[in-house]
Order: structure tokens, then sequence, then C-alpha cells
């Protein structure tokens, strides 16, 4: 457990972006074990940030949620990635690309960008 | 725009919390379901999987809140929490919200009162386009020192070339007569030059204006009429255009009709508006300019300009123009002249009554901030931190000032109405009808509010919010926790005592000023006294023997009237606002400078008018019925033009001689000076008492009276005034009659009893001491409030000790000596530094009205005792209930 990292905030709402993107409409539970999933268990997802995270990206207009039935007949809330959220995925996937290219060049000088 | 949009859901967000709740509550219900069927498929008994996925979930309250912090905004959600909290707190204790409320509404509703005045005459702009590019233009005068005097033709027309001004206009006022079905109609009437619409930027709605040719004398007599005017006598007709009128006993062709409410200046409704005749001589002042600035120039750059340009017209007239200079304010200023720094000085007040309000509310809550010291111990342990204990007490004291603010606006418009009554009933003040509570006087209240809720609260929010913990929670009830908030509390009555002192200083010198003013003798007895302001239109008066015709039947009727003691004709009457100068030679004598002639008041009056008036003949004698027309020119002087000029001798036969260029006051078109006429000499028959003409705080001038039956000046005014036996009012009809049916084409403009007349000079100061004193009292009493909620609160802190002082031996009467010299002491602190303050600020006050003495020292000495005996008062209340303690019950309380 200890070595687990908590996922950063910024970074939190472009996972659920991207989970979003790859998997279709989902519930909260289920993207916060996809990201855990994804990164084989690496990543602990805290449920305190994830849905104030969730509602903030409700608020901005990239997901849209209602309430539904789980595969397992369970009531859920799901989130659907929007038309903005689209957009905004290739969006920040572009400038954390960029962002980890610069930081990769301050910590590995020399050699080729990854 | 995301984060727009994301705020306004955010702001939604606030509302229908409980539903958004249960929707959050199900969510994570849902979540812990969705993870405890993982669980168990994972192999784990339900209780098992259902302990794990709870501790992974966290904590559910923890998750909602940080939940709901993104859901609505955190900081309006705390205000609402404060605004409940504080709303609640403050319903508990009704006495102190009544009492705070109470004050603060005292406070903002005089200054709601005084800035919705200052609003309507000062602050709104006047209902002309480009208002505010408006300017007037005055002459001004270093001999005289007058800074508002009117200009000459020529003068306005050298101005208007200046570059700083678009256009320029010109006025002058002046009643016309029109003849009508019945009896002669006095209208207010206005001589405009041709640009003057042009530069108010406004045009007629009917017909035309006046062009340049107009102006020119003899040009054919027209007439543009005020909307009023139109459809009152011409029903509204659009053919009254082209129509006559007959003004002044004179055809006159209507040419235009302006818009309704329309008026040259704001405070003179104009009726009828005829073309200004220029009159080429630069001696003679009878416009008033007003000029409207090019874009972007400001007023002073305009006035660099025109002392260039009067210092030409200076160097190319010398004889005329050499004091004469000029002085652009903007109209809206000029307009409200004489009741500005009035306006301003009221505002200056009201702030400081305000500011002993809110020194008073800052006590109170001082004081309560001490008894809920626990609570907000108990809080702080609790864990709130200090700004947000700070939040809520500054919170509260918003809210208070918000209370105070309504109920402020409310007793703000009372007080407003009864203000507005006060002064139009006093003197005239522009657009002063218009006040009323706008857009502009809600925010100046909602701003004053604000202020006054911060300026109140910080001072206990700060001291209240850092409790010693365990202090405060150890001494549990009774707390006399530290000496910090009595001291503070001291300053602050301290403050209010030393600025009730300034507005009863104040008050004190304006009433003193006013008693002062109304103990001044005139110089003519007022009682028992009538005068009617008649005149005697042009052409029809423009000879001597039509105006000696008139007086004669006037006055023969009136004296045969039983109840009238005696009757007479002057010019001008004293404090009626008129007066004339004149500019004379003494034959015999050489001028005071070549070029230059004696300067004196001047005036005409028939025979008897020092006895009506109640003037004594000092020497010689006065007008007499054999004085006529053929018989040697004589006049009578006062006494101090006989010290003035005849110093060292009798001034009885002495003979003056007018000069030929003598000034002639006419309102009439032509003037009918004959530059041929030799010098007229006139003998001095007799000198008489001196009168204030001019105000009763101004000192008399010397005088000259020419006598009016032989004066061939066509002068228009003219005042009747009768002494009667009985009750003046009572002859109010008589003279009427007798007036009329002599001449029923001489209006007669207005009638008062001499008294009125004299009150009305003393209106200025007894307004200003009437609203300085109400002002002063409200101050006193706040402040009688705040030093005796102090000394209260003392007392009942210092219960036990009095209790054991008692029990120990001591006097009931020392202490209530030793309560009574801490409430005396405070109150002595501000009362010195009051005086000091007021002595600085006094000076202010003859800004409002001549005649006050700033630091009369009989004045401050009352109004330091009335202070401290209000003091006295105040701290002998609860000094008594100090002594009257038990000290069983005392000691046995705790």
């Amino acid at each position: 457990m200890a070595e687990k990292a908590d996922v950063w905030q910024g970074t939190l709402a472009l996972m659920i972006l991207k989970t979003l993107e790859t998997l279709g409409p989902l519930h909260g539970y289920g993207i916060a074990r996809r990201i855990e999933q994804t990164s084989a268990n690496h990543l602990s997802v805290n449920y305190g940030t994830l849905y104030p995270s969730l509602l903030k990206l409700e608020q901005e207009g990239y997901i849209a949620s209602e309430w539904g039935v789980s595969e397992n007949n369970r009531r859920a809330k799901f989130y659907r990635l929007t038309r903005a959220g689209r957009k905004q995925v290739e969006k920040e996937a572009r400038e954390w690309e960029r962002t980890t290219a610069i930081v990769a060049r301050f910590l590995w000088p020399g050699e080729p960008s990854r | 725009m995301r984060a727009l949009r994301a705020f306004v859901l955010r702001v939604a967000g606030l509302f229908g919390r409980s539903r958004r709740d249960r929707d959050i509550a199900d969510e994570l219900a849902s979540h812990l379901q969705l993870h405890i069927d993982d669980n168990i498929r994972a192999g784990m008994t339900p209780d098992a999987a259902r302990r794990v996925a709870l501790i992974k979930l966290g904590g559910v309250e923890a998750t909602k809140e940080r939940y709901r912090d993104q859901r609505g905004l955190p900081m309006l959600d705390t205000l609402r929490q404060d605004l409940t909290y504080a709303i609640r707190v403050l319903r508990k204790d009704p006495g102190f919200t009544c009492t705070a409320v109470l004050t603060l509404a005292l406070g903002v509703g005089a200054n709601t009162a005084i800035f919705s005045v200052v609003n309507a005459v000062l602050l709104r702009p006047l209902p002309y386009p480009g208002a505010d590019r408006l300017v007037m233009v005055f002459a001004t005068n270093t001999r005289t020192g007058d800074t508002a005097d009117v200009a000459s033709h020529p003068d306005y027309q050298d101005w208007s070339r200046a570059h700083s001004f678009e256009r320029m206009g010109a006025f002058a006022g002046g009643g016309v007569t029109v003849a009508g079905a019945g009896d002669a109609e006095f209208v207010s009437g206005m001589r405009v030059s041709p640009t003057l619409f042009d530069t108010l930027g406004v045009s007629p709605t009917l017909g035309r204006g006046f062009t340049l040719n107009e102006q020119a004398p003899g040009a054919p007599h027209v007439v543009v009429l005020s909307d009023g005017f139109w459809k009152r006598q011409f029903g509204g007709a659009a053919d009254a255009i082209g129509r006559e009128l007959r003004i002044n006993e004179a055809p006159y062709t209507i040419v235009g009709v302006m818009p309704p409410g329309f008026r040259v200046t704001a405070n003179s409704a104009g009726e009828l508006y005829t073309p200004l005749i220029a009159d080429p001589d630069r001696n003679h002042g009878y416009l008033r300019v007003i000029g409207r600035l090019r874009p972007g120039i400001t007023t002073g750059e305009a006035q660099a300009e025109m002392q260039v340009v009067t210092a030409q017209i200076a160097k190319a007239f010398p004889k005329s123009n050499s004091r004469v200079g000029a002085n652009v304010m903007p109209l809206v200023d000029a307009l409200a002249a004489n009741v500005r720094t009035a306006l301003f000085i009221l505002l200056g007040v009201v702030g400081l009554v305000l500011l002993i309000a809110c020194t008073n509310v800052a006590s109170l809550m001082l004081a309560r901030g001490a008894a809920r010291q626990r609570e907000l111990a108990v809080r702080a342990a609790l864990g709130a931190g200090r700004v947000r204990i700070a939040r809520q007490l500054l919170t509260e004291s918003l809210l208070l000032a918000f209370g105070g603010a309504v109920v402020g606006l409310v007793v703000g418009s009372w007080t407003a109405r009864g203000l507005v009554t006060m002064l139009s009933a006093s003197f005239p003040v522009p657009r002063i009808d218009d006040t009323h509570t706008d857009l502009w006087v809600l925010g100046f209240t909602l701003v004053l509010a604000l202020a006054t809720g911060a300026i109140f609260g910080v001072v206990p929010a700060l001291s209240s919010s850092s409790p010693q913990l365990t202090d405060a929670m150890r001494e549990a009830s009774r707390s006399t926790t530290g000496a910090r908030a009595p001291r503070l509390r001291s300053g602050l009555v301290i403050l209010e005592t030393a600025l009730a002192l300034v507005l009863l200083a104040g008050a004190g010198v304006l009433l003193k000023t006013f008693a002062t003013l109304r103990s001044t003798p005139p110089g003519f007895q007022s009682d028992h006294l009538l005068a009617a302001d008649l005149r005697l239109p042009q052409p029809r008066f423009a000879l001597r023997v039509d105006r000696e015709r008139f007086y004669d039947t006037v006055l023969s009727r009136l004296r045969e009237t039983p109840g009238v003691r005696s009757a007479a004709f002057v010019a001008d009457l004293p404090l009626n606002g008129g007066s004339d100068g004149l500019g004379f030679h003494i034959v015999g004598r050489s001028d005071p400078a070549p070029g230059q002639s004696f300067q004196a008041g001047f005036n005409t009056a028939t025979a008897g008018y020092f006895r009506t008036m109640g003037i004594p003949v000092r020497e010689g004698r006065e007008f007499a019925d054999a004085d006529r027309g053929g018989t040697p020119g004589v006049i009578v002087i006062n006494e101090t033009a006989a010290k003035r000029f005849w110093p060292d001798r009798s001034p009885l036969g002495e003979r003056i001689a007018l000069p030929r260029e003598t000034r002639v006051p006419t309102t009439s078109h032509e003037r009918d000076s004959d530059p041929d006429a030799a010098p007229v000499i006139l003998t001095v028959v007799g000198v008489t008492g001196d009168v204030r003409h001019e105000g009763l705080a101004v000192p008399p001038r010397p005088e000259i009276f020419l006598d009016a039956m032989q004066s061939e000046l066509p002068w228009p005014w003219s005042v009747l005034a009768v002494r009667t036996v009985a009750d003046p009012e009572s002859l109010v009809a008589t003279v009427k009659d007798a007036a009329r049916t002599a001449d029923r084409n001489v209006p007669l403009l207005r009638i008062n009893t001499m008294d009125g007349i004299l009150s009305r000079a003393v209106a200025g100061p007894r307004v200003y001491a009437t609203l300085l004193g109400a002002f002063a009292a409200l101050a006193l009493a706040l402040a009688a409030v705040g030093l005796y909620g102090l000394i209260s609160y003392t007392v009942s802190q210092r219960t036990h000790e009095m209790g054991i002082r008692l029990a120990l031996g001591a006097e009931r009467g020392e202490i209530v000596g030793l309560v009574l010299k801490r409430g005396l002491v405070l109150a002595g602190i501000g009362a010195a530094i009051g005086v000091v303050v007021a002595l600085a600020t006094t000076r202010l006050l003859s800004g409002l009205t001549a005649g006050v003495q700033p630091s009369d020292p009989l004045t401050f000495a009352i109004v330091t005792v009335v202070l401290l005996a209000t003091a006295l008062v105040a701290s002998y209340l609860p000094a008594r209930r100090a002594g009257r303690v038990d000290p069983m019950t005392a000691l046995r309380a705790e």
C-alpha cells in the first residue's frame, strides 16, 4: 500500500477523460477501478477527490451524467464524454506530451527526447 | 467561457441543496455497492467485502463535504452560514439590535437626507444637452470685490470671441407686464441674446428663435413664448405664431415657442423671451453670460484665457474696464452658489453625526464582545480560526449596518422632505423640488452602510476574535477580561464627546450669529408697517409727471383711509434685495481723484418716507410735499454719508452735482439719457439715521436719497410703504385696492409686512442654526447614550468590587463620586479635544452666512458646560445604581 502514489489533481481529470474516451459511458467506481488497473495498481484513486473532479468536469461541460443500471443490475450514475470533452482530451494529451518532453530534457539532458 | 459556465452552475449549486445532497449520497451508496459486489466476486465474505470497501472509500462525510465545496461556492456558502447565524444571534438580543439599528438609522438617515438634496441641487446634470460643458462667465470687479457681477454688452461681445468657448449667450432678467383682458399681468420675462438658445442646446418647438439683427435698437419687436405661457394664453394653438402680444404696452409679434420645461437658468421660470437689445455702454453691466466650452477644454483653461481677454479689454478701455475681470464657473455650481457651501458644510456635519453613531455602535459591540467572550472562546476551542471568528463578527456588523441603512432610508426621505420645505421657504434654492430618492441616493446609502459596517465592525471584530482561551473559559460568567476592551471603549466615548462638542460649538456659533442679527437695530421701526412692491411699466411711466401723478393719486387716497397713519413711496426698500449706487461730485470740492467721483448708495423716496419708516431725522428736514418738479432739487443723506463726505461741518445746505453720465437704471430697451443735459445740482436738506439696507450683518453704507417727485430717472420699481394704526395685515386689501384704482396697468408684485421682510433677512442664519442645532442635539444625545452605556457597563462589571468597598466601610457618596468622576474625566478629555478642533473648524461657518464670529469665548464656554452637564446626567444614573449596591448581594453573587 505504502508505495502506491496518489493521483495528482491535474492529471486525474485527464485520466478520467481518457478512460471515458476509451471505454464509453461508465460509473464513478468503474472509472476509479480502470485508472487503478491501467496504472498496474501503482496508483490509488482517492474517492474524496474523484467525485469533486467528476462534478468539476461536468460543470465545465466536458462530461455529462445520468442515472442508469450497471451490468449486474445495480443503479449507478453513468458519466459520458461530451463533444467538448472529446476535444479537451486531445488538447490535454498534447499538452501533457509537451510538458513531459520538456521535463525529460531537464532530467536526462543529451538523450534524445522520448 | 468554460470558467463562466462553471461559475454559473456553481452559483446555481447554492440552491436546492437537499435534492443534490441526496444525489451524491445515492451515488456514493451505489459506488459502495458496486465495490462490495466486486469484492464478493473476488471471493470475500459479505462482511469482509463491506469492510474493505468502506475503508477504501474513506470518510464518506469528508467526501461529501469536498463535493459540496466543488458544487457551490464555499465562500458564499460560508457567508450564508454566517448570515443565518448572525440573524439568529441578533434576534436573540432584540434590545441591542434595536438600539444599534436605530442609532445607525438616525446617522444614515441624516446623511441620506442631506445627500438627496445635494444630489438634486448640485449633482444631477442640468436639463440641457451636454450640460457639463456649460459655464457661467461672471464679471469681476476688484474695486468692489464682487466676483459674480453682471457684464456689459460690449464686454460680453468681446468675451464671446475667446477660443475656449464654442458659443456664448447672454440674458438679463426682469419682469414685464402683459396687457390682458383684466388687470395688467406681471410675468417673468427674460431678455436673451440670439445665441443663448443655441448655447444651451435647446431650440424652439414651434417657430424660431431670434436673429442677430433683432438685437439692434429699433428692430421690430418679437417675442418667444414659454410652453406654459403659450398653453395658458393661447390654448397651445399653433397659429399663435405671428399673432401679436402687448408687452409693456408695445405690440410684439410672436415668433416661437420653447419646449416644455425649458428654463434659462434652473431656478427662474421665464414666461416670455424678448431679444436682448445691445447697449454700447461698457459701464452698464446688466448681463448674465453663459458659455459652452469647446469639447476637451476645462473650466481652468477657459478661466486662463478669459484672464488674457479681460486684460486686453482693460488695456483698450481703461476708463471703464481697468478693474473688470472674468470668473468662469460651471453652470451647475453658479446656479446654486448661495447654498453650495451650506450644503457641503451640512454634509460634513451629518458625516460627523454618522461617525458618532458608528462609534456608539462600535462601543455597544465591544460591550457585547466582552459578554460573548465565553461563546467565542468555545468556538475558538472547537477549532474556529481567528479569521473565521472575525468574519462572523464582521458579518453581524454589516447586517446591523444594512438594517440601519434600510430604516435610515425611510428616516432620510422624511427628513429630506422636511429639509426641502424648510430651505425653500427661506430662500430660493435651484432644483430643490427635484429632491427624491433615486438610484444615486440608494447607491450612496448602500456605500454608506458598507462603510459604517466596516468602521464600527472592525475594531470589535479584531479585538474580540482572539480571546485568551484559558482565561475566558476559566473565568466563566464573571469576566473582566483584561482592561483592553474598556480602554478601547473609553477612547470611543472620548471621540464621541469631542465630535459632539464640535457640532455643539458650530450650532452655538450660528445661534449666536442669529441672535446678534436679530437684535441688531435695522434703523427703522418694522412693526405696523406694510410694504407693497409695484412696477411702473415703461413707457407709460417714462416721464416724471406721469409718476408724480400716480404717486399723488395713491398717496392721497391712502392718507384719507382710516387706519393708515402715513404712506410713502421708495425705490429700494431696506433689506428687500434692491440697491443701487451713485457716483457724484461735491460742488466746491475737488474729486477724490481726477476722473473719479464720490460713491454712495442711492435711492429715491417721496415726502414722508422717513416718518413712515420710523427712521429718525437727525438734522434739517425730510422730503416735503412742497418739493416738486419745479422747486430746487433736494437730497436727504444718512449719518454715514454726512460723516464720510462732510466730516468737519454740517452738510445742510451743501450741494452735490450728478454727472451727466450717471447710470440710469432702466429695464426698458431704449435709454433716454440726453447727453446734452446739464449736470443736476442738488442741495442737502436733511440728515437721517442710518439704516441697514443691504443686510443686517452689513454695516450701513453712505446713502443719498433723491426726491422721487423731482427725479427724472425712470425707475421701474417702486415700493409703497404704509404705516398702519392696527395690525398691518388688515390693510393688505385696502392697499392693493388703492394701487389698482389709481392705475390698473400697474401690477402689484407682492405685499409683505416689514416684520416679515425683517425675519426673511435673518432666514439664512435661522435655518442653518436650526439645522445645525438639530444635528448637534442628535450628536449630544448619541454621545450621552454612549457615555451612559460605558459607565453602566463599568458599574455592572465592578459590582463585586463596590460590594467589597462598601463592606469595608466606604461611604455610598464616595462610590457615587468615584463613578461620576470617571464619566466626567472621559467627557472632560473629549470636550478639551473638541474645543481645540472646534476652534479650527467653526471658521468654516463664515461661508454659510454673514456676521459669524467663529471663536466667540462665551459661546464656547456655554456649549462646554452643556456638554459636561449632559455627561454628568449620563453618568449619574449608573453612579446612583452603584451607590445602591447591597454589599451582601454583591458578594454573594459570585
